[in-house]
């Protein structure tokens, strides 16, 4: 089934893209709020530390004329002093101080913020800055290398992304196991369907399913496939029936005219009359005999009993069995076989090979030609029958099988032909699971093949 | 020889009734299973053609009781077609089985086989000295050349041929020769015998005085 067809995958991609969506916003905002409260975090120590240098700058005693000082006291020395990148520094700017007063660990190169606000906040690559300018060319300035909380972040981010992506994956196989439960009663069903459409009617889909939503529709379908079988038994009982009730009439019809037709007959015409009815009767017998082997094999009622059978002799057989009919039209019969194995039941094919011969020889033309050629190879045995004579029309062609179709419309009945032997003869060799066809022009023959399993 | 026909069928009975007389038989017919059981028991008859169907007691029953107390060659005809059937048929006691409709030459051909099983002759062709008589084609040859037989001379001589050796009362050839519907003149056996003994030679049928005749 293709990927965007099945149900399944439709399930599966969607419940995937959903977990994938979710989760990353969940990672997301996740990481954004902890990105927030950590910044957040640093910008107050940088305005308490702002705050200690506001304090530090005073008045330096005894200095004439006044003039602000910068002196931080020992106890807050801690708050600066930091080894290693992470720490806070500051830089002071003095009206009175020639330079700017650096910490142990800032950086030399700090430029002094512009004068247009009175205090603020800056960002200069990994570092952050908070001043403060009290008075003109007074600054005072706190600053923080973040590379390591960021780092700490990153590594926040890449635990969220595998902690992710673990759900998303143990939910799509989560996801796989359930969606395969719940289509199991689909399952089901259509492996019930598909036995029924091969012909066994007696199939009907487990009761599992019936508790769930799909229920009614098991229910609907059991209920049909109980119909449909019971359709195909009465129909295959009413020709059993049918064929059945003609037996006793036809006894007496035909008994009656052999008895009229062995006594001594003073003219010709009660004889004929005598003979018609004979041979309507005997007709009769073999119509219902036929009629009866297709009710059965359409029921499934005589499966082939198979054997390991010699075709070749079988075949040899049924050319005996023919060869008086083909000698009253001098009709020449030439075999090509090859000795073959094949299980099968012997008496049906032996009745499907002889129809075929029957056949090659009624419609042929005198002083014509029938070949039969047996040949097996990959498991497959193939029967071939081909007659010289006038063929098939492309028209009848595909209805040859068909039951009582007789592709010369007039010919009814008469010489003993009731237009089932083809039909019977697919059914027989469709019940050994082979297949039978025709090939045939106009003025060309025909060929008849059967393909059987070994 | 003398047949019985169990068929309810009324149109077929009587077609068979017929065509068996055409043949030479006497023949009693029956139209329900338990008047077929009551005549197949009082009487020997050489053959008795048995439908399944039957109203009353149906073909099933009448074999199973019949064959607890008589051997009569039986052949089953039936509408039922089946292996099955055919199987339980002939496992019940029937000797043979035939299917409706049937070919009446072969229903008499069977008979007449099971009748000369019943007999327990093999041959189809018997051969008395120069006397030969084809059981199938229902001729008789002596020295060769054929004999002119009338139905009823047959039906005597086949009788006495089939059981050769042994000494048949004349009792039971009237028995085996004329059905119920024939008045009988109790010398119409001896015209018989007689005629067969002009045609055939005077030795060919032996009389055992107070027993019966016989073909050695």
């Amino acid at each position: 089934m293709r990927y965007f067809q099945s149900i399944r995958w439709r399930l599966q991609i969607w419940h995937g893209l959903l977990l994938v969506t979710v989760l990353a916003g969940f990672g997301a905002a996740i990481y954004r709020v902890e990105r927030d409260r950590q910044f957040h975090q640093l910008d107050e120590e940088l305005q308490h530390r702002l705050q200690v240098l506001a304090a530090s700058r005073r008045p330096v005693p005894g200095a004439h004329p006044p003039r602000q000082g910068f002196r931080l006291m020992p106890e807050h020395a801690a708050l600066f002093d930091q080894s290693g990148g992470s720490g806070y520094f500051y830089v002071v700017w003095l009206h009175s101080s020639p330079g700017p007063i650096y910490s142990s660990t800032a950086p030399r190169d700090v430029p002094m913020p512009e004068s247009s606000k009175a205090a603020g906040m800056r960002e200069r690559g990994t570092i952050r800055e908070a001043f403060l300018i009290p008075a003109p060319d007074d600054c005072l300035l706190v600053g923080h290398y973040f590379e390591k909380d960021l780092a700490g972040l990153h590594h926040l981010a890449w635990w969220l992304g595998v902690a992710g992506g673990g759900v998303v994956l143990l939910g799509l196989i989560g996801g796989a196991l359930l969606v395969h439960r719940a289509l199991k009663p689909v399952r089901d069903i259509s492996d019930a369907a598909q036995k029924i459409a091969t012909g066994d009617l007696t199939q009907r889909i487990p009761g599992s399913a019936s508790g769930s939503e799909l229920g009614q529709l098991v229910h609907v379908l059991n209920s049909t496939f109980a119909r449909l079988d019971a359709a195909f038994t009465q129909q295959a009982h009413f020709t059993a029936d049918a064929a059945h009730e003609l037996r006793t009439p036809v006894s007496v019809m035909l008994a009656e005219a052999q008895y009229g037709i062995a006594s001594p007959c003073e003219n010709s015409d009660h004889h004929e009359v005598f003979a018609a009815s004979e041979r309507a009767a005997n007709r009769m017998r073999r119509l219902i005999d036929s009629l009866l082997k297709l009710a059965r094999l359409d029921a499934g009622q005589e499966p082939p009993e198979r054997h390991p059978c010699d075709l070749a002799g079988i075949t040899a057989e049924c050319i005996e069995g023919i060869r008086p009919l083909a000698e009253a039209r001098s009709i020449f019969i030439h075999t090509e076989a090859s000795s073959v194995i094949c299980a099968c039941d012997a008496d049906q094919i032996a009745q499907v090979i002889t129809n075929l011969l029957s056949n090659a020889i009624h419609y042929n033309v005198d002083s014509g030609e029938v070949h039969v050629s047996l040949k097996h190879g990959n498991g497959v045995v193939r029967l071939e029958v081909y007659n010289t004579g006038p063929g098939i029309s492309a028209d009848d062609l595909p209805h040859i099988f068909d039951r009582f179709y007789r592709a010369d419309k007039a010919r009814s009945g008469s010489s003993g032909r009731t237009g089932l032997g083809l039909a019977i003869a697919k059914a027989i060799v469709q019940a050994h699971g082979g297949t039978i066809e025709v090939k045939s022009e106009p003025g060309q023959g025909a060929t008849f093949s059967i393909m059987l399993p070994s | 020889m003398r047949l019985l026909i169990v068929e309810d069928d009324p149109d077929l009975q009587s077609v068979l009734v017929r065509s068996a007389r055409k043949e030479g038989y006497s023949v009693d017919a029956a139209s329900d299973g338990e008047e077929g059981l009551y005549k197949a028991e009082s009487t020997d008859y050489d053959a008795i053609v048995l439908d399944m169907m039957l109203p009353v007691l149906d073909g099933w029953e009448v074999l199973s009781r019949l064959r607890k107390t008589k051997p009569t060659p039986v052949l089953i005809l039936t509408a039922r077609d089946r292996s099955a059937d055919r199987v339980r048929g002939l496992d019940i006691g029937a000797d043979d089985y035939l299917v409706k409709p049937f070919d009446t030459p072969e229903l008499f051909a069977r008979l007449r086989a099971i009748i000369r099983r019943g007999a327990r002759q093999a041959r189809v062709v018997l051969e008395l000295g120069e006397v030969c008589i084809d059981t199938a084609a229902r001729n008789v040859t002596r020295a060769g050349k054929p004999v002119t037989l009338t139905a009823r001379e047959y039906v005597v001589l086949e009788y006495l041929a089939l059981h050769r050796g042994k000494v048949t009362s004349r009792t039971t050839l009237y028995e085996h020769l004329f059905d119920e519907e024939e008045s009988t003149l109790s010398n119409i056996l001896d015209v018989h015998i007689y005629n067969l003994r002009k045609k055939l030679g005077q030795e060919f049928i032996i009389t055992r005085r107070g027993h019966g005749y016989c073909i050695e």
